[in-house]
């Protein structure tokens, strides 16, 4: 999604070795995707269009904080 | 010295070279690390180096998160160890805001691997509906995969 689009980043975090971050994000199962810092997240290997879904509820709901 | 052993052997090697004959356009890997409390730092330099040897289509940058400061900002790199896998187009770097943090062991192995096919081919592969969501973003977005190894 990063190749497609300027304004996406893509991260991919080995959780154990930053467990203050997956512990923030409370990360349990693997691989957990967490959108915008903890507005929205997915938890397993999902198909692309329920991650497209999970991304443009995070990016329309009032921001958490 | 004796020669640090190598971290991928001979095998794994020729898999990853029969997968490298994918790869299309040229690849920049920029690795950050740190001289201290690195646990992983060494290791990752050491396991990307031994992959970036393996084609002439990839090529990498090695970097320090505190001495080239500014260069891990404007990658958006804050952790360690660090890699960017980015596109090289002649002289120039393109940053397609793609990252791993932490040793790429395990099943990051594979994910890395494919990041650096993905990012070779310049196509994400992604059907022509996620593509024109991506396209019509007007805010940032931050995608974090928290990841284990095995």
């Amino acid at each position: 999604m990063a190749l497609e689009s300027p304004l996406v980043q893509a991260e991919m975090v080995e959780a154990m070795e930053f467990p203050d971050l997956s512990d923030r994000h409370r990360v349990s199962g693997v691989p957990q995707t967490t959108i915008n810092d903890g507005a929205g997240h997915v938890v397993g290997a999902v198909p692309e269009d329920y991650l497209v879904e999970e991304i443009r509820r995070a990016i329309t709901k009032p921001a958490k904080n | 010295m004796e020669m640090a052993e190598k971290l991928l052997n001979e095998q794994i090697v020729e898999q990853i070279r029969e997968v490298f004959t994918q790869l299309d356009q040229p690849v920049e890997v920029l690795f950050f690390g740190k001289k201290t409390d690195c646990d992983y730092c060494d290791d990752t330099l050491q396991l990307i180096q031994e992959i970036a040897a393996i084609s002439d289509k990839l090529r990498l940058q090695q970097f320090d998160i505190e001495d080239d400061a500014v260069l891990a900002q404007q990658y958006n790199v804050d952790k360690v160890p660090g890699l960017v896998i980015a596109a090289r187009d002649g002289d120039r770097i393109v940053d397609y805001g793609i990252r791993l943090a932490g040793i790429p062991s395990g099943h990051e192995f594979t994910s890395l691997i494919q990041d650096l096919l993905v990012v070779s081919s310049r196509d994400s592969g992604l059907s022509e509906e996620t593509r024109q969501f991506l396209q019509d973003l007007e805010q940032p977005v931050l995608l974090q995969v928290f990841v284990t190894p095995t």
